[in-house]
């Protein structure tokens, strides 16, 4: 009885293996898989871009520019970047 | 940025103001644009809040992704660039000179 207790166990654990080694497997793939795509943006072409208010050093004061104060006069590119005195 | 510099007579032509934001203090940019002669602002996004808004904020680098948004004047986004194709300006340039032309 006892003997017969072990081996349905040992079957359980077989299945159990069976079932989840080829998934971890499957994962490891996908981790080590090819050049990372960039993460898509939060943002899509045709939202509305967030207002904000951001400062500047112009030499002398500080200057304040909202995106809102170029609604319907100009096109705006912003630019983000990573540090100054960095490339790009 | 300097990459802008170089095509802002064509963005200023096409009516598209540059903007450039990080998260250096106002006086780190300053420098920043003296020293590789940016003549358009470069706003300092002090703590990220925008940065955050915008979704691009890098917790690994305590900074934002490189990506540029060309925005239009009904305060839409028209363009996305992101990480190294951000660096050249072309796609922005020629969507902005489009544009002009179908107006």
């Amino acid at each position: 009885m006892k003997r017969r207790d072990l081996s349905t166990m040992l079957g359980v654990w077989l299945l159990a293996a069976a079932i989840v080694c080829p998934q971890v497997r499957a994962q490891g793939n996908q981790a080590q898989g090819n050049k990372p795509e960039p993460a898509p943006l939060t943002l899509n072409v045709g939202d509305v871009a967030p207002d904000f208010k951001l400062h500047y050093f112009d030499g002398s004061d500080l200057k304040e520019v909202s995106l809102s104060q170029y609604r319907g006069k100009s096109n705006v590119v912003l630019a983000f970047y990573i540090f100054a005195f960095t490339g790009g | 940025m300097k990459a802008f510099q170089q095509n802002l007579k064509q963005l200023e032509a096409a009516d598209t103001q540059v903007l450039g934001v990080s998260m250096d203090s106002p006086f780190a940019n300053k420098a920043f644009a003296d020293q590789i002669g940016v003549t358009f602002p470069l706003l300092s996004d002090w703590g990220g809040d925008v940065t955050r808004q915008y979704g691009i904020y890098v917790d690994k680098y305590k900074a934002a992704r490189r990506v540029n948004f060309l925005i239009g004047k009904d305060g839409k986004i028209l363009e996305e660039q992101i990480d190294r194709d951000a660096i050249d300006p072309k796609k922005i340039v020629d969507a902005c000179e489009r544009k002009k032309l179908s107006r």
